[in-house]
């Protein structure tokens, strides 16, 4: 009865933003951004690639309230790069990723089905069954 | 070299089953974060077509109305062309209309002195969908009933005015595409990311998954060490519909819908391009993300890295993320 609406897991409340950023004052080259309306999907995601840069030094996110669909991802660099450029440069690495493995995806799917097929008609003459 | 990777290093597929109902292939030389935000994404975030509302204008079968209604939700209508509705709630319509809804009659009375079934395919659609395919009860049974919503005796009927809807599978269960993902990494335990169980004493008498095992790289060597730096790199998927769209489909839309996801958090960070300005106002996941615009269009995969290109200091990486591979298509549109 008090449940909230499931589709307040995904679509943007009235004049919310994807993505907040706030510096962290207290530590340099560290910025907390907060994403409204996303969970462990694009967390996770982010914050294990963003380690896998060099001028990662620090990269973690926190779901504050499992009722609440919005993550924490903090990140800190060495100073040679900004902590949003970062994100934005690991979203891209990743569609690039994604990009590669469609089209591999696609030429292997497409192999894979003339093969499968071609298996099953000579499957079904050599039943006899013409 | 693995003599499975032809590749190379380069993110690869290979398939050990494609059929119309499944998709079983492994993805070489990935990584965990992508793999598992593409099964997380293909499972609550690919949008189809379901049942969502049911005005029920007879019913004097056995079963109460909402008991009905659930059932209904839960058949599995064709979503191949689900991209020409509109969400329901990005539609001027009010209520619903046929730019965003697709609506099923379900009319049945019993007047033999049989029981009778009513099927899937008794429901037929009454309205103006975009497309021939979309709505259609997903048939793939032999006799080509579908699944069995009600039994009627004599005299009893139902009469029932289904409106389908479009939604993701994170607002219901019901407009999930896939009936189940399978996925795996690491069949040999080399990892050690698992604690496994086992009965008795002797874990090495536990059956293992051999031919899975094999395709992984084999079994280690008895007196291999523990590799501390190893990180998984190939996984198998198992992506099984339930009809409404292909295996391929799923994991086509998956990938895409994942960029896509990705598009919008660079759009919002770097504030460029995006076709609708700002994100102000309560919209779908899909619906906003400006991926057709300057920064986000691969300039052809012929002709030099793409824009997303760069391999950008990935620790010990030498694979050429974003590299073209040499010979696919130079005329994709897009991604």
């Amino acid at each position: 009865m008090n449940a909230p609406d499931r589709f307040e897991l995904f679509l943007l409340d009235e004049g919310q933003k994807k993505v907040d950023q706030k510096d962290e004052t207290r530590v340099p080259n560290t910025a907390v951004f907060t994403f409204n309306k996303e969970d462990h999907t694009l967390a996770n995601l982010l914050s294990q690639r963003l380690l896998k840069y060099p001028y990662i030094t620090f990269s973690a996110y926190k779901v504050p309230h499992p009722l609440f669909a919005t993550f924490e991802l903090r990140v800190s660099t060495d100073g040679s790069i900004t902590p949003k450029d970062a994100i934005v440069k690991c979203c891209k690495d990743v569609i690039g990723d994604l990009d590669t493995l469609n089209r591999s995806f696609t030429t292997e799917w497409l192999g894979k089905r003339i093969v499968s097929e071609g298996d099953a008609e000579r499957a079904a003459r050599e039943r006899g069954d013409y | 070299m693995d003599p499975f990777d032809v590749e190379g290093g380069a993110i690869n597929v290979r398939f050990l089953e494609a059929n119309p109902t499944r998709a079983h292939f492994i993805i070489q030389n990935f990584n965990l974060e992508t793999a598992n935000s593409l099964r997380r994404y293909m499972l609550a975030e690919i949008p189809t077509l379901a049942i969502d509302v049911v005005e029920v204008l007879d019913n004097t079968s056995v079963l109460a109305d909402e008991f009905i209604c659930h059932r209904l939700g839960l058949i599995p209508l064709n979503s191949r062309g689900v991209d020409d509705l509109l969400y329901s709630r990005d539609c001027d319509c009010e209520g619903y209309c046929d730019n965003c809804s697709v609506v099923l009659t379900l009319n049945a009375k019993c007047t033999g002195n049989e029981i009778m079934k009513v099927y899937a395919r008794d429901l037929v659609i009454t309205s103006n969908p975009p497309n021939d395919a979309v709505g259609q009860p997903v048939i793939t049974d032999r006799e080509e009933q579908g699944s069995c919503i009600v039994k009627l005796r004599k005299g009893q009927a139902i009469h029932m005015r289904c409106i389908a809807k479009k939604g993701i599978a994170k607002e219901h269960a019901k407009w999930a595409p896939s009936a189940a993902i399978g996925f795996e990494y690491d069949p040999a335990n080399k990892l050690h990311h698992l604690d496994l169980w086992y009965e008795g004493d002797d874990p090495k008498k536990e059956p293992v998954d051999q031919e899975r095992i094999n395709l992984d790289g084999g079994a280690p060597a008895e007196d291999e060490p523990f590799d501390y730096d190893a990180v998984p790199t190939r996984f198998f998927f198992d992506v099984e519909t339930v009809g409404g769209l292909d295996p391929d489909q799923i994991v086509g839309r998956g990938i895409k819908g994942l960029q896509e996801k990705l598009a919008q958090v660079i759009h919002e960070l770097t504030g460029t391009g995006g076709p609708e300005g700002d994100f102000g106002g309560a919209q779908s996941p899909t619906m906003n993300g400006g991926y057709n615009d300057a920064g986000y269009t691969t300039p052809g995969y012929g002709g030099g890295a793409s824009s997303w290109g760069g391999n950008g200091g990935i620790v010990g990486g030498t694979t050429p993320y974003g590299q073209p591979t040499p010979g696919y298509g130079q005329d994709k549109p897009g991604w």
